[in-house]
């Protein structure tokens, strides 16, 4: 026997275990027969190179400074999308949760009707209930904004009733056996030990709505979006690399003033 | 005054374990009582009876005229306060906060949704910190303090209550010896100048010798002593923590005999 065989896998037999094994297998069997169904093709990506050179020269020009003001207007208005529908999502999400957390929802049969609506709601994402709300009440904002109040709801009393589900059951029962009701006993004992989580979600879920309504213009619900698809329509190069930029800092703006924030309220 | 009485009650939990066997007692108001036991003796479960926190699953606990049940459970609660062990403090709010959750059950759930207190109430719970001496500490998160004062703060929240009954489970078990002795005194304080009936249960025997009116003994889900703290012998000590099985060797002797 050489040293390289006294090398083994920490199990009874010296062999890899199975389990893991067999899920790496099925995996790479699955990547392996999906790649042509999804168009993977080295051969194509390797042709692309010229295009996408091509591609990278056309969008370094210099920037459309004229476009500037309507840049921070729309840009404006994507921000003002994501506050105003992360909000009314928090107002309705948050008494929503007591009754979608296991621990505080009253009635099982409830809980399980509230989380199977959330569900439904999360199941299709933001822009196809856009699409919804576009044809139902036109272009514009509102149509975005209702779309992203809609799927945060969904997301939001998730995040908060996981947060209800493991608060500390001894301050629950300390507030409980002071003969507090139902209401009060969630007030003074559940809302203040998952408040940090729950900032800490919206925070998250604030992030995520910049992201989303930035798209939602696609489907002519508001936002840098629109302006974003027209010019890459209209081979606008000079604007798309301006709007790009802005999202960046905006997002990253915001990631830096959640932390901070996030920071003070724990 | 209404005392507190225990009917032959039983208690068995779903996971098989069989706390109370046929207890039968009555608490006299305005008295201080101890129980003791070993852990697991049911000294937790006799005294989550008396409030609800559990329900009993034969025979019937009625403090004065009322057996808990869903509908009477908040009136007899607004009576009754309750003292922990962890304390059971919601450490994110206020001292000032906590002791004022003792209030709640007086008022209604509408100026609760915004955290809203009348003046009466915050003169109730700021005279109850002052008894517990911790008024300069009113206005900080009750986390940061420490245990013997965290209990303190679990003291003046039953007090704020204006409670008939005040339940200490084990309220010095994670406190030191200096802290622990505060804590017993304030509740011997309370027993005397209010007339609160107060049941606590405990560990320490030297403290039941020292504070109490009367000592239950309970071990293994039964009554087997019940007395004058006088009364507790070596022999009856015996019988409290005596456990199945255990041979009663010297060291078992000795360690009760310094108890």
């Amino acid at each position: 026997m050489t040293n390289c065989f006294q090398l083994r896998w920490p199990t009874r037999s010296g062999l890899p275990p199975f389990a893991p094994v067999l899920s790496v297998g099925v995996v790479v069997a699955l990547l392996a027969w999906s790649a042509p169904v999804a168009e993977v093709n080295a051969g194509h990506l390797y042709a692309s190179i010229p295009r996408l050179i091509d591609f990278l020269r056309n969008i370094l020009v210099m920037p459309d400074w004229k476009y500037l003001p309507q840049l921070g207007q729309k840009m404006l208005e994507t921000l003002e999308m994501t506050f105003l529908a992360t909000s009314i999502a928090a107002v309705i999400s948050l008494p929503l949760s007591f009754l979608a957390a296991r621990n505080t929802c009253p009635f099982p049969a409830l809980f399980h009707g509230v989380r199977a609506l959330l569900s439904l709601v999360r199941a299709l994402p933001e822009m196809v209930w856009a699409l919804v709300f576009v044809s139902a009440i036109g272009l514009g904002p509102l149509p975005g904004i209702m779309a992203l109040a809609f799927v945060t709801v969904g997301f939001m009393t998730k995040f908060f009733a996981e947060a209800i589900e493991v608060v500390d059951q001894r301050a629950v029962e300390g507030v409980a056996a002071h003969g507090a009701g139902w209401l009060q006993v969630k007030i003074f004992a559940h809302l203040p030990q998952a408040w940090p989580d729950f900032i800490g979600a919206i925070m998250y879920i604030l992030d995520h709505n910049l992201r989303g309504a930035t798209l939602l213009g696609l489907v002519g619900a508001g936002g840098i979006g629109y302006d974003m698809i027209m010019s890459m329509r209209l081979f606008d190069y000079n604007r798309i690399l301006v709007i790009a930029v802005a999202i960046y800092i905006v997002v990253t703006a915001l990631d830096r003033v959640s932390d901070q924030f996030r920071a003070r309220v724990i | 005054m209404k005392k507190i009485s225990f009917h032959a009650v039983e208690k068995r939990y779903p996971n098989g374990f069989h706390a109370l066997r046929g207890v039968s007692l009555e608490i006299e108001a305005g008295s201080f009582t101890v129980i003791l036991g070993p852990s697991g003796a049911g000294k937790s479960t006799l005294l989550r009876l008396v409030n609800g926190l559990e329900t009993p699953t034969a025979g019937h606990v009625a403090f004065g005229p009322t057996a808990p049940s869903r509908s009477s459970l908040r009136g007899i609660r607004s009576g009754i306060g309750m003292v922990f062990q962890q304390f059971n403090l919601v450490g994110r709010l206020s001292v000032m906060t906590n002791v004022l959750t003792g209030r709640l059950a007086h008022r209604s759930w509408l100026g609760s949704i915004f955290y809203l207190f009348r003046r009466e109430d915050i003169a109730i719970a700021r005279e109850a910190l002052e008894r517990v001496g911790l008024v300069d500490k009113a206005w900080e998160r009750a986390d940061r303090l420490s245990g013997g004062q965290q209990q303190r703060v679990g003291i003046a929240r039953a007090l704020a209550q204006r409670p008939q009954i005040i339940l200490a489970d084990e309220p010095v078990a994670s406190l030191d010896p200096v802290s622990s002795d505060d804590v017993m005194q304030l509740l011997r304080g309370i027993c005397d100048r209010d007339g609160i009936t107060v049941l606590v249960n405990l560990h320490q025997v030297e403290h039941a010798r020292r504070y109490a009116d009367r000592v239950i003994g309970l071990n293994s889900g039964q009554v087997v002593f019940d007395g004058a703290p006088g009364q507790l012998d070596s022999i009856s000590l015996n019988r409290i923590y005596h456990r199945d099985g255990a041979p009663h060797d010297e060291l078992f002797s000795a360690a009760l005999a310094y108890a």
